[in-house]
Order: structure tokens, then sequence, then C-alpha cells
């Protein structure tokens, strides 16, 4: 608890000792990617399925909040969650006939339906009375500034949001890992039939979890596209998005509330920095790098990292509170004399 | 009272009858019974009344109302629960949680859960184990686990599905204590079962079957001495004429 607050207060402050715009995106970035993949792990993580598609979310949110916007004039704060309830139409259509599925068909049919949307839009000029502009994608022009309009001059109000964010989404997930919810999600990933005798609705509970899923990660669309200012298929509905928080989740420990942000905490700035100093001469080395960290994590703590870390973590704050109990024992007869 | 009824059960498999018209009923606070050969079609008896299979012909009545075609997990909240001959415990998690989801079946708050699964793990002796991870717990534990779970849901009706096979003799004899238990507490039980010793003791009525339909039914003393079963389990050349 007193880790938690401590890292609570040092990440709220980190922005007054950061100044470096560079080092600020980088951390927003992290944030937005734990935030993602913990929003995934509703579904990738407690109810034991592994969707490969949540791109297509991100892109729902961002689309919707942005033509709301530039259309219509309509705050994004407004967009957001009417991108939010558009996701979660979209998680019920794609959970209905996919949950039945197992393993790497459930899989499969998630990518097919995040990359069908993506080669719809990318075709698509308008739909209806809603501008998509195909692959020339949308761009937010920064003019009217403020909390209003979720568009910010400066990284640190975006920095605050997606760190609120990202708070609120790992409570809601502690929340739920606790209920009845979470037990249900757990024991239908694990053992279905089993789960089934006991009174669960395996189906209906994993489509509960896919809806919060996609209604949290379409959330973190629109943040993106005021974050950014524009938006293209290829950018918010790609399957390198899909596949990273895939990747974070497994690295850091799928099904735990701790190994999201962990995972992010590994492997995002692993990617930032090959694109900062390998970006011209050896682009997409930072996939290579995620690909040869999956396997060893696969190999040797299947798991996640989560698991092994929190063990050496505990240990560490064991140690160092026995070195003051003996510290204490020492001292007190000492102080008798 | 008859707790549960089937009349005229069949159940296909493509071109194999695994159940042939089978009828049979269970009375309230009685232990029953379901023996047979191997491949005789018990569990898949208990697989169509539990919801896992939809029975081909023939009626399933459980507190006098008829259940065919209705969801496991519908049944589970009517009463009705039942454990896995094959146990599949949840084994990343432990025991007590294990428990809990079963206890989930009438209450929607964590604490009520947990107060109950402790409740029940205590009845089973399985109180110290609680935060042992069920992938880690001996066979003997894992179907002890199996019944806590189900019986956490509050059964009115329990399918035990051979709980006591693979088991040391001295942990069968706890078993059969366990199972007398329940009934006292009054729980209806409907066992399948292979260990005879644990049968002859347990049971009030036993109904035997044998490539899928009844071939005996009656006491534990009538049933041992009915020649079709000697028949059944034994060869022809065993019947005393």
């Amino acid at each position: 608890m007193l880790t938690l607050v401590l890292v609570g207060v040092l990440a709220f402050g980190l922005p007054l000792v950061l100044r470096s715009p560079t080092y600020l995106h980088i951390l927003i970035l992290l944030y937005l990617y734990a935030y993602l993949t913990t929003s995934w792990n509703l579904v990738g993580g407690f109810a034991g399925v592994l969707p490969m598609g949540h791109a297509v979310f991100v892109g729902i949110g961002a689309y919707t909040s942005t033509i709301l916007s530039l259309q219509y004039g309509i705050s994004p704060w407004f967009g957001m969650i009417v991108g939010g309830l558009l996701a979660v139409v979209a998680g019920t259509l794609i959970g209905l006939p996919t949950f039945k599925m197992r393993g790497a068909y459930f899989a499969l049919a998630t990518i097919a339906f995040s990359e069908g949307v993506r080669v719809i839009i990318e075709n698509m000029d308008y739909l209806g009375p809603f501008k998509l502009n195909g692959p020339r994608g949308l761009q937010i022009p920064p003019l009217k500034t403020g909390l209003a309009n979720l568009l910010f001059a400066h990284k640190e109000p975006y920095y605050y949001i997606i760190l609120i964010m990202l708070i609120a989404v790992l409570a809601f997930t502690y929340f739920i890992s606790r209920s009845k919810l979470g037990y249900y999600l757990n024991a239908g990933g694990e053992e279905p039939e089993a789960a089934m005798a006991l009174g669960v609705n395996v189906a209906k509970c994993k489509l509960v979890a896919m809806a919060f899923s996609s209604f949290l990660t379409a959330l973190a669309g629109t943040f993106w596209a005021q974050f950014t200012l524009f938006i293209h298929p290829k950018s918010v509905i790609s399957l390198d998005l899909s596949f990273e928080i895939a990747f974070i989740a497994l690295i850091g420990g799928r099904g735990s509330i701790a190994g999201p942000v962990l995972g992010a905490l590994l492997l995002r700035p692993v990617s930032d920095f090959s694109r900062i100093y390998f970006g011209d001469k050896l682009p997409g080395l930072h996939l290579i790098i995620f690909g040869t960290v999956l396997i060893l994590v696969m190999l040797y703590q299947p798991r996640g990292l989560q698991e092994p870390l929190t063990r050496i973590y505990d240990r560490i704050v064991e140690r160092l509170c026995s070195d003051k109990a003996s510290e204490q024992i020492a001292v007190s007869p000492a102080a008798k004399e | 009272m008859k707790i549960l009824e089937v009349k005229g059960l069949i159940k296909n498999f493509g071109g194999l009858r695994a159940v042939d018209s089978l009828d049979l009923s269970v009375e309230e606070g009685q232990i029953l019974s379901l023996i047979g050969p191997n491949g005789a079609g018990k569990s898949t008896v208990f697989n169509c009344i539990a919801g896992v299979y939809a029975p081909s012909a023939g009626e399933i009545h459980f507190q006098g109302a008829k259940i065919n075609n209705q969801k496991p997990w519908d049944l589970c909240r009517k009463g009705l629960a039942r454990t896995f001959q094959i146990v599949k415990p949840f084994a990343s998690k432990t025991v007590l949680y294990n428990v809990m989801v079963g206890s989930f079946a009438n209450t929607d708050k964590t604490a009520q859960a947990e107060e109950k699964a402790l409740e029940v793990l205590t009845l089973l002796h399985l109180d110290d184990k609680k935060d042992v991870k069920a992938g880690n717990l001996t066979i003997a534990d894992r179907k002890r686990l199996e019944i806590a779970r189900a019986l956490a849901t509050r059964p009115g009706l329990l399918l035990l599905d051979e709980v006591m096979a693979g088991l040391r003799p001295t942990e069968v004899d706890e078993m059969v204590e366990i199972i007398r238990d329940l009934r006292n507490s009054g729980i209806t039980i409907f066992v399948i079962e292979h260990i005879m010793r644990a049968i002859m003791a347990l049971s009030d009525r036993i109904v035997v079957i044998h490539f899928g339909g009844k071939i005996a039914e009656g006491t534990p003393t009538e049933v041992a001495s009915d020649p079709n079963v000697i028949k059944a389990y034994l060869g022809e050349e065993y019947v005393v004429s």
C-alpha cells in the first residue's frame, strides 16, 4: 500500500523535475500503453482468451470523437463517451460469435475483424454524413486549446490526464478482480466446464468483460487523437498496436493487475529508444527485441515477469524490515543500561 | 417426495445408443447409487441430468419441474450441483478461491461468498489448506475440493461422479463419512461409484445399468444377489443357478 502511494506521488511529481518534452512524451505513451493493456487485460487476462484486435476499439474511439468535434464542434470529452459506447456495440458484435472459439481461432477472428474495419475505413471517404477521409486520415487543428476541448499546447496536461485515467482503470480492474465477475471470469477462463457446473454463465461473463474492455480502450483512442492531433487508419487501427498491447500483457503478466504496468514500463522505453537511436538504420528493431524477450519470458516465466518481480521486491522489503527490527533489538539492551 | 425423476431417457451419439430408455427416481433425503461396468453410460446419464448433453428423448424432472435442455448454470442455481469424474480444479487459484466460485451462486457479495466458502471448507476438513493452490493438492484433496465447490452452491441434489476413484482405503472411509454427513444435513445424493465396499455402506438404493439400460434396482443386498448384475460384472459362468 505504502509503495503504491509512493509511486503515485512520484508519478504526479515527475513533470516538476522532468522538463524535457521528449521524456514527457515517452512517459505519456508509456502510461497510454499501460492503460490500453490494462483494459485489454479484462478480457485477455481475466477471461483467458487472447484478443489480438483491440486496436479496432482505439480506432473507433479516435474516429468518433474526432469526427464529432471536427464536423459538429462537440467536445471530445462527450465524443469520448459516444466512442466508448460504439466500441461496446462493436465489442459485443465480435464477442457473440467468437467467444465459443478456442485459443488461436479466437485470436485470428479478432485480427480479421480489426483488419476488416481498417480496410473499410481506408477505402471510404464518407460514411453517410461523416467524413472519414480514407487513408489520408483526419487532422485536428490545434486552435481552441483548453481543458474543455481536451487540447493543450504543452505536454504536462496530457501527462496528468493519462496518469489519472491509468490510475482509474487500475482501480477499476482491482475492484473487478475482487468481485463476483472477476471470480467468474477467472473460473470460466481456466476450466469452463467446471465453471458452468458451478453456476457460471461463461459466455455472458466474457461478453460483459468485453463490453467493459472495449469501452475503456475506446476512451484511450480519443486521448490518442487529441494528443497526436492526426489520426489515420494505419496509426490507430494497426495490427502493430494490437500486437504491442498483447506483447506487453504477455511479458508483464496476463491476468494480474500489476502485469500490464510492469510490461509497459519494461517494453515502452525499448521501443522508444530504439526508434530514437536506430530509427534510420534499423527500423522495426524494437519488434525484434520484443519477440526475443517474449520467447525468453515464455520459456522461463510463462506467467509473465510480474510474479518473479514481486517475489524479489517482497524479499527486499522483508530484508529491509528485518534489518530495522534487528537493529531495534540490538539497541534496546543498551537503552536499559 | 421424488426430487429427481428420469423417464424414458435416451441419448444417442450418432449411431451409438449410450443410454436406452432409462427410468429412475431419487427420493428426497436418500442416497441413490448408479453402478455398472465401464462404458455402461453412467456418466452420460449424469451429463444429461446436469444439462451438459441434451437428451435425445425422454423427460427429466427436478423438484417437479421439467428440466430438459436447460443450461448447466441455470440448473446449478436451481439447486442441482455436480462433481466431475476427472477433477477440474481451477489449478492456478487457491482452494478458497475455488470454493468461492461456487458460493457466488447465491450471493453477489465477496465477503458473504468467502464466509460461506469457509463454512464448507471446515465441513470437509479442508480449512487448513485454504491458501494452497488447487493445482498442488493431492488427488484425495482434489476430490474433496470438487465436493466442496459443488456444496458451496447450496444444492438440494448433489450428483457425485466417482469421487472415491483413486483414493486409498482409509480415504474412502473418510469420504463415506463425509457423504453420510451431507445426507444427514438434508442434501439428497446421487452417486456414480465403482468401489463396491463404499456403495454397499452408503446406498439406500442402487440402480444398475449395462449397455445404457437398467438391469436391476433395489437395496444393496437385493442388487448384490441379482443374477443379472453378477452376469454383467463377472460373466455368465459365475451365476449360481
